[in-house]
């Protein structure tokens, strides 16, 4: 049985598996961060918002400060989740559920 | 310091506590229930709560009219504004606000009353007594939130307390504002009022008023002013309460007040049951202490257990000698902007709803500082309150029933211009703009995009005041006042768009001004599941401009945008690009301030976002043809808007093959990612790296 945790991880309890909710590919033991299960890039603020002048300050963020570090599904490319880090900063382990909890849907869940 | 308990009765004691500034939190907990109070909330009839908790908030809807009508601040009339009952011994059983923060901290002033001056002959709570506050130290949120609360009395028995506050935007302190940028301890941050009687039988002292008139010179007729306006709202509430105690019987007045306690709590947890046991953490970072641009971190790990939640703050930025910090009940109202307009949106605005929640909060951080600190920009370190929590929550919440409250954040990241001086009928003011304050962006839910300039990540029901008004009273015109493109964070649905506005200095030889605001280099309003953070807010202003001439003659050139402003430059003048947040300084008439909210955060893939509502936003102007084709991919005819399918997906397969050549394992990844780091300036006030623990011992004097 598959539980939907976010819109796009699902947890797989029998095989206590995060699993991509898109195209099902295995992201890892679902004792330790997803995030490890995917594939990751640094990207930098520039590529996202567009700078319009070359100052200080340019309408985008500074590469210095920032990077948006993605994490996508390594079977369907779906991004998973984004992360502002500054350079270097280690990642979040955002999720750990407690599985043994994790039995079934809770009443009222999709 | 501790009153002899004995002597009060059960239910008016309040559970002692060390009175400090990192303790007065543990008083966000409801005092356990007195014997007489649980036989006052058995003896309700059925239909008594249900009919009487409507009763109370119609109440408390006329003491807010009053009390609004009856002042004159901008952030009073925008809606920063509490009015609430309370029980005997302090506890909130309902309120209605413009903003939740005091939901939490109007608690604690009164509970102090109770613990300390009750029994205390000097001081004393007698019917028609007044009492004011605005220190943090006691309960507040900073110095410029002003607090008027009230007991009330029947037939000689104290049956409950009432308040009303509001924000006044001067305090006396170092700088015009209220929120001193250049404060280095608690010395340079103006008039702080410990819980204080500033009137009796029912009589505001002159004396008193003289004082705090006197503290705020810059503009003392907004202090006094809305003293009296706070009193006049927070008696209205009294009588109301008393003639319902004529009506109805003080056991009664003390069992609806209980009950709705009660009952707050008991749905917070039956709501909290039903979301998934773990731990969810999150981090968000600042780029600002307001004198200087540093990098400030923020970490959350939320551990949800049952129906308890403890959020431990552990890994939070050590505490720095600006005005950028703040104390752990602070911490609490800022987490409960979010959970009382979301997760527990419909439930009674009382600290009911706060008794499941646990607090850690380290020491020596700056949610946790130094009693001396500098604290009067707590708002702003606060968005990194706002933004971990909204995080963690929406990660607890999707796999429940209340998945339709799961969004990317709010925009948290605040947008306050302040203009001070005489304006153009001479009358001393400053004001903050809160027509940029309370217009940013909602966050994108799963099903649709998030509300355009939607109000206040702190205020839930703040507003944009009218823009002529604001002309009228303020120093300057606007430029321009709209939504502002690819403001809000991309995904599979955006967020609700920021708005931008260029304040010209205007009939008045000259003003002072200063912007409270941040995410210039990194941004602090997050996305949720693929979902992009929201824009940059860059710091524009222009100065000795030609604007007047070119308003004299009709000019078709006025810039319609900020963008436009600062790259055609139609406008001549010295242009000046900084960090958004900026210290207090002169402007000449002409002089252009440009101020931008942010938009919400986005939620999911934008690659997967429909390419129709791309093409939407892009005749709506909400995002650009560079976002449309860098971001969403998605081709799309600038003049028709019509999409071109083939040719996106082509575009959209082309992306997700850059995904998987630039994607690296996870040791592959860190291999690169482990070698970076911030540069040296930037992580000044950040401590080591990447723990974020102190290395220098912090002199503040
Ligand atoms: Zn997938």
């Amino acid at each position: 049985m598959k539980i939907q945790i976010t819109e796009n991880l699902d947890v797989d309890v029998e095989a206590r598996q995060w699993c991509c909710h898109h195209c099902g590919t295995s992201l890892g033991s679902a004792d330790t961060n997803y995030k490890q299960g995917c594939l990751v890039a640094a990207r930098e603020p520039d590529e996202v918002w567009q700078p319009h002048v070359d100052e200080q300050v340019t309408f985008s963020y500074h590469r210095d400060w920032c990077r948006l570090v993605e994490f996508y599904c390594p079977g369907c490319q779906w991004l998973v989740e984004v992360e502002v880090l500054p350079p270097g900063h280690p990642i979040t382990h955002d999720i750990e559920l407690d599985l043994d909890q994790l039995t079934g849907p809770v009443e009222g869940a999709r | 310091m501790t009153v002899q308990t004995h002597e009060v009765d059960e239910h008016l004691r309040v559970t002692p506590i060390t009175i400090s500034p990192s303790t007065m939190i543990e008083w966000t907990k409801p005092e356990p229930l007195s014997p007489l109070v649980r036989r006052c909330v058995e003896s309700l009839e059925p239909g008594d709560y249900e009919i009487y908790d409507e009763k109370l908030r119609n109440f408390l809807e006329e003491a807010r009219e009053v009390f609004v009508r009856s002042g004159v601040t901008g952030m009073l009339r925008a809606g920063d504004l509490i009015v609430a009952v309370y029980t005997a011994n302090g506890d909130l059983a309902n309120a209605s606000a413009g903003t939740y923060l005091h939901c939490v901290t109007a608690v604690l002033p009164v509970k102090f009353v109770m613990h300390k001056y009750f029994t205390n002959p000097s001081v004393g709570v007698r019917d028609g007594d007044i009492f004011y506050a605005n220190e943090a130290r006691y309960g507040g949120i900073h110095n410029p939130d002003q607090m008027a609360f009230m007991p009330v009395f029947h037939e000689g028995e104290l049956i409950a307390w009432v308040a009303a506050l509001t924000h006044n935007p001067e305090t006396g302190a170092i700088e015009p504002g209220g929120m001193p940028v250049m404060a280095r301890s608690r010395h340079d941050e103006g008039m702080k009022l410990t819980p204080i009687k500033v009137g009796e039988d029912f009589r505001i002292r002159d004396d008193m008023l003289d004082m705090m008139a006197n503290f705020t010179s810059r503009a003392p007729r907004m202090q006094a002013i809305d003293v009296r306006a706070r009193i006049t709202g927070a008696d209205r509430l009294r009588r109301r309460i008393v003639e319902l105690a004529a009506d109805r019987g003080n056991d009664f007045v003390r069992g609806l007040l209980a009950k709705l306690i009660i009952e707050a709590e008991d749905a917070t947890r039956r709501r909290i049951s039903r979301w998934r046991d773990g731990v969810y953490r999150s981090s968000a970072f600042i780029d600002t202490i307001g004198p200087k641009s540093v990098l400030v971190r923020g970490t959350l790990a939320a551990t949800k257990q049952g129906s308890e939640i403890t959020f431990d703050f552990t890994g939070t930025s050590p505490e720095n000698d600006g005005p950028y910090n703040c104390f752990p009940h602070i911490v609490a109202a800022h987490a409960a902007v979010t959970m009382y307009a979301f997760q527990f949106h419909d439930l009674p605005v009382s600290n009911g709803a706060l008794a499941p929640f646990n607090w850690v909060v380290p020491e020596g951080t700056i949610f946790n500082a130094n009693p001396d600190a500098a604290i009067s920009s707590s708002p702003m370190v606060n968005s990194l309150t706002v933004s971990v929590v909204q995080q963690v929550f929406a990660r607890m919440m999707f796999s429940s029933e209340d998945r339709d409250q799961v969004t990317g954040n709010i925009c948290c990241q605040p947008c306050a211009p302040l203009v001070a001086g005489p304006n153009q009928y001479g009358v001393p003011l400053a004001e903050v703009d809160s027509a940029i304050l309370n217009t940013d962006g909602h966050g994108a839910r799963g099903d649709r995009d998030g509300v355009d300039a939607y109000g206040f990540a702190y205020g839930h029901a703040t507003r944009a005041p009218d823009t002529e008004d604001t002309e009228l009273e303020q120093q300057f015109l606007r430029l321009y006042f709209r939504l502002r493109a690819d403001s809000a964070g991309a995904g599979t649905h955006r967020g609700g768009m920021g708005t931008e506005t260029a304040l010209c200095i205007w009939n008045v030889p000259f003003a002072v001004w200063t912007v409270y605001a941040m995410s210039s280099y990194l941004p602090v309003t997050l996305g949720v599941f693929g979902g992009y953070p929201a824009a940059s807010a860059p710091g524009i202003s222009v100065h000795g401009t030609d604007v007047l001439e070119k308003l004299r003659r009709g000019d078709a050139d006025i810039p319609r945008d900020s963008v436009e402003l600062a790259t055609r430059k139609a406008i001549s003048g010295d242009y000046v690009f900084e960090h958004s947040n900026r210290p207090v300084r002169p402007a000449l008439e002409g002089d252009i301030i440009v101020a931008t909210t942010g938009g919400g955060g986005g939620y999911g893939d934008p690659l997967a976002r429909d390419p129709e509502l791309v093409a939407r936003d892009l005749r709506d102007q909400a995002v650009t043809e560079w976002t449309a084709c860098h971001v969403h991919h998605v081709v799309v005819d600038p003049q028709t808007f019509a999409v071109d399918e083939n040719a996106t997906n082509a575009e959209r397969e082309k992306a997700r093959e850059q995904r998987r050549s630039r994607g690296k394992s996870w040791d592959e990844f860190h291999a690169d990612w482990e070698q970076l780091k911030p540069p040296e300036p930037v992580l000044e006030y950040f401590g080591s790296w990447p723990e974020g623990v102190r290395e220098t011992p912090l002199a503040r004097f």
